[in-house]
């Protein structure tokens, strides 16, 4: 089912490439082309597939010779096309807890309904979630194949960079030892040499989109970072980023903004609503862009290609969610000042004790530096929960609140 | 506590390295959730995070705590990393150590807690103005030893029916035991076992055994509930019961090499269901599955509390296990309240009532 989904997606995404005039927008649709074939190559059953929590180091794995992808992927494919639901019913049949977070759980109800395809390993991280890491491990025994598990320190110091390193060098040998899969040194500096390509177009496209108006459009970079994370080290993560970079630098450059009569712009939080929600269509018709999305910056240094162990290990200990709640909360005023947003919008996913456990934190922090923040009590995944007279009545007065402080704040400014 | 007595450091999770805090010239206080204080933690921690870590902040934001010259959270898992963050915001001038807990037990873990442990060791050495030293370590293991080695005795006699006051009395000395000084938890267990009787205590109702397994059982109370619906636990594998105070010997452990002999045991067996062991995924449970069947317990009890993750997920497997070996499981969820321990007590009597069907 999920292989005939993205083999009609790829088919309709080429030939919507092919047809597009000069000018036209095609960024984001080169964007949903990869990731079609993504999960065209993960559901092919003829990849050698290594299912992974979502801070694997995916470059280092295409190296070795894996198609490899986060859990959370299916989820998040499932939700977007409307088939979560019978899904996360048949894990709560299952036993799994109906209070944790449904990314995890659609990816138990495709592993229960053979939906998933076996991998040839499982790569678990502790980090960002515990949730995450028991449902990797949990893969791991259904599908009776070999678990290396990835400790990501809570501190991001040298020794913690140097520690995970060395976790990464053992994940090599696991990977020889238990697929007859190895590291070629030159492949390695090859794919770092893609990902860096593809970093640097990430930076710039983090430079474009922060002129006001944005010269992205509503749905532009969304779950952007998450999915380029699995092209990195290869063309395919170039072509997308490069693709982004241009068609920004162009709108920029003709003053074309994403949103037309942008008025707002808001930061958004974590995840994004993975099934059709009427939430962006609204912001969008109240005129408020989402100026940012909290995990698309880049937060790492390139990767040295002679050295890339402690490269991928800065990467991984960068993300804001790792460790304690003191460089996320930086993090997240930082872009609210650096994309001059009015507010910031947190869809607390219910069942993520790791983003919506620090939901009143991270209000106060953007709160304190002038940040009003609307938290959406919602689930980014299961639809079944999902009460949108409730969320539509509290965007509308949120962007009301928003509008009204505006002219204040163009005045402080 | 009294006047004179050494300072107290709180502590949440079974993990932290209470040899090293009572070497310091400290007394580990663990920060039990109970209490009467109102819901404030709601503030700050959502309404889906484990409520262990929100009764433990209602106290702290309700002055439900003796005073404390310090606090260590382990980064176990997504709540305590959150407990941590909020605790520093909302008590900033407590000082707060955040220790990283590796999620698995291998030689590099070892190392990296030993580092962690060693990191510790310098901050309390600033907090107190003392140095700790390897003998102090080696002393106060010692110490603790003696204590868990008694509650071993006492929990044996509970599982018998011979300890007066049964598994209520047993978890009131478990909790006295991580949060007083080590002489006068001494006292007490000495204390409790020489009341042990020689034949079964005639106050002990008649009851099923059965193994209790899960996260956190604190409440005396809640214990002696269990006993009174006719269940009876012939042991448990509980956060806050069996694995809260392990004995670690450290006496031939030379200099040099005791923080690393303390992260050993910090990681070793028995392990709670957030460690993992990757050479066997699942290990947990199946190994929870073994022992019920070694101990003849008629069924397992698993009370763990709402939202915990690690512990939630990995139900699932260990009902297959069961089921497998032909035990039936009863899972009890609880908030960290005597209510909902309370709110149990039918769901505890059909299941005995279920299993004396079956013996």
């Amino acid at each position: 089912m999920i292989r005939d989904h993205f083999a009609e997606l790829v088919t309709g995404l080429e030939a919507r490439l092919a047809d597009a005039g000069p000018g036209e927008p095609v960024a984001r649709k080169t964007f949903a082309l990869e990731a079609a074939q993504l999960g065209l190559r993960l559901f092919s059953g003829e990849a050698p597939v290594a299912w992974c929590g979502v801070l694997a180091p995916f470059d280092l794995l295409h190296a070795v010779g894996f198609e490899p992808c986060f859990v959370e992927f299916v989820g998040a494919t499932l939700a977007g096309n409307g088939a979560a639901p019978p899904l996360l019913q048949l894990a709560e049949a299952e036993g799994a807890d109906p209070t944790s977070c449904s990314f995890h759980r659609t990816a138990l109800g495709a592993v229960a309904s053979g939906l998933i395809p076996t991998p040839e390993v499982v790569i678990a991280t502790s980090a960002p979630c515990t949730g995450g890491l028991a449902v990797v491990e949990e893969l791991a025994r259904r599908l009776r194949r070999p678990l290396f598990v990835l400790n990501v320190p809570h501190s991001r110091h040298q020794a913690a960079v140097e520690y995970l390193a060395e976790q990464l060098h053992d994940l090599v040998g696991f990977l020889a030892e238990v697929t007859g899969r190895s590291l070629h040194p030159g492949r390695l500096r090859e794919v770092v040499e893609l990902t860096n390509r593809a970093r640097h177009a990430m930076v710039e496209i983090d430079r474009l989109t922060r002129h006001v108006p944005s010269p992205a459009r509503p749905r532009d970079l969304v779950n952007f970072a998450l999915v380029v994370s699995l092209l990195l080290g290869r063309e395919a993560g170039v072509r997308v980023t490069g693709a982004y970079r241009d068609e920004l630098e162009r709108r920029a450059r003709d003053r074309s903004p994403g949103l037309q009569g942008e008025r707002l712009r808001v930061l958004w939080l974590q995840n994004r609503i993975q099934f059709r929600s009427p939430v962006e269509p609204l912001l969008e018709e109240l005129g408020v862009a989402v100026a940012v999305d909290e995990l698309n910056p880049v937060t790492w240094p390139p990767i040295d290609p002679e050295d890339p162990f402690p490269g991928f290990a800065r990467r991984m200990l960068s993300t804001p969610l790792v460790g304690g709640l003191a460089h996320r909360l930086d993090h997240v005023v930082r872009l609210a000042r650096g994309y001059r947003v009015d507010g910031a919008v947190n869809p607390c996913h219910w069942g993520c004790r790791q983003g919506s456990g620090a939901r009143g934190l991270v209000d106060r922090a953007l709160r304190e530096a002038g940040f009003p923040v609307l938290n959406l009590e919602v689930d980014c995944v299961d639809q079944r929960t999902f009460a949108e007279g409730q969320v539509r009545t509290r965007i509308e007065a949120f962007v009301e609140m928003l509008a009204e402080r505006r002219p204040a704040r163009e005045l402080e400014a | 506590m009294t006047a004179g007595s050494p300072p107290l450091v709180g502590f949440t999770c079974r993990h932290t390295p209470l040899a090293m805090l009572h070497a310091a010239g400290m007394t580990p206080f663990r920060l039990l959730p109970l209490t009467q204080a109102p819901d404030r933690a709601g503030a700050w921690l959502h309404d889906n995070l484990c409520p262990h870590v929100k009764r433990v902040l209602d106290r702290a934001l309700d002055g439900d705590l003796p005073p404390l010259a310090g606090v260590v959270l382990m980064a176990s898992c997504d709540a305590m990393r959150r407990l941590a963050d909020a605790w520093g915001t909302a008590r900033p001038d407590d000082r707060v150590a955040v220790l990283d807990l590796p999620m698995v037990d291998n030689p590099r873990s070892v190392a990296w807690l030993t580092a962690e442990l060693e990191r510790f060791r310098t901050e309390l050495e600033r907090w107190t103005g003392r140095t700790v030293t390897d003998a102090a370590i080696r002393s106060a293991a010692a110490d603790l030893a003696t204590l868990a080695t008694r509650l071993d005795e006492l929990a044996a006699a509970a599982a018998a029916g011979t300890l007066p006051g049964g598994w209520g009395a047993l978890q009131a000395a478990r909790n006295l035991t991580v949060t007083a000084p080590l002489d006068e938890s001494g006292r007490h267990l000495q204390q409790l076992a020489g009341s042990i009787t020689r034949g079964k205590d005639p106050d002990c109702p008649a009851s099923l055994p059965v193994l209790l397994v899960g996260n956190l059982l604190p409440d005396p109370t809640a214990l002696s509930l269990l006993e009174a619906c006719g269940a009876r636990p012939l042991a448990d594998d509980l956060c806050t019961g069996a694995r809260q105070l392990v004995a670690v010997t450290l006496d031939d452990v030379p200099d040099g090499q005791v923080t690393l002999r303390l992260a050993e045991a910090l990681l070793a067996p028995p392990h709670c269901a957030r460690t993992l062991c990757p050479g066997e995924p699942g290990r947990w449970a199946r190994e929870l599955a073994t022992r019920a069947r070694a101990s003849n317990a008629a069924g397992v009890i698993a009370h763990v509390a709402k939202f915990c993750d690690p512990y939630l997920a990995r139900l699932p497997a260990l009902r297959l296990e069961l089921r497998e070996a032909g035990l039936p499981l009863l899972v009890l969820e609880g908030d960290c309240t005597s209510g909902s321990v309370g709110q149990h007590r039918t769901r505890i009597e059909a299941f005995v009532e279920m299993l004396a069907e079956g013996t």
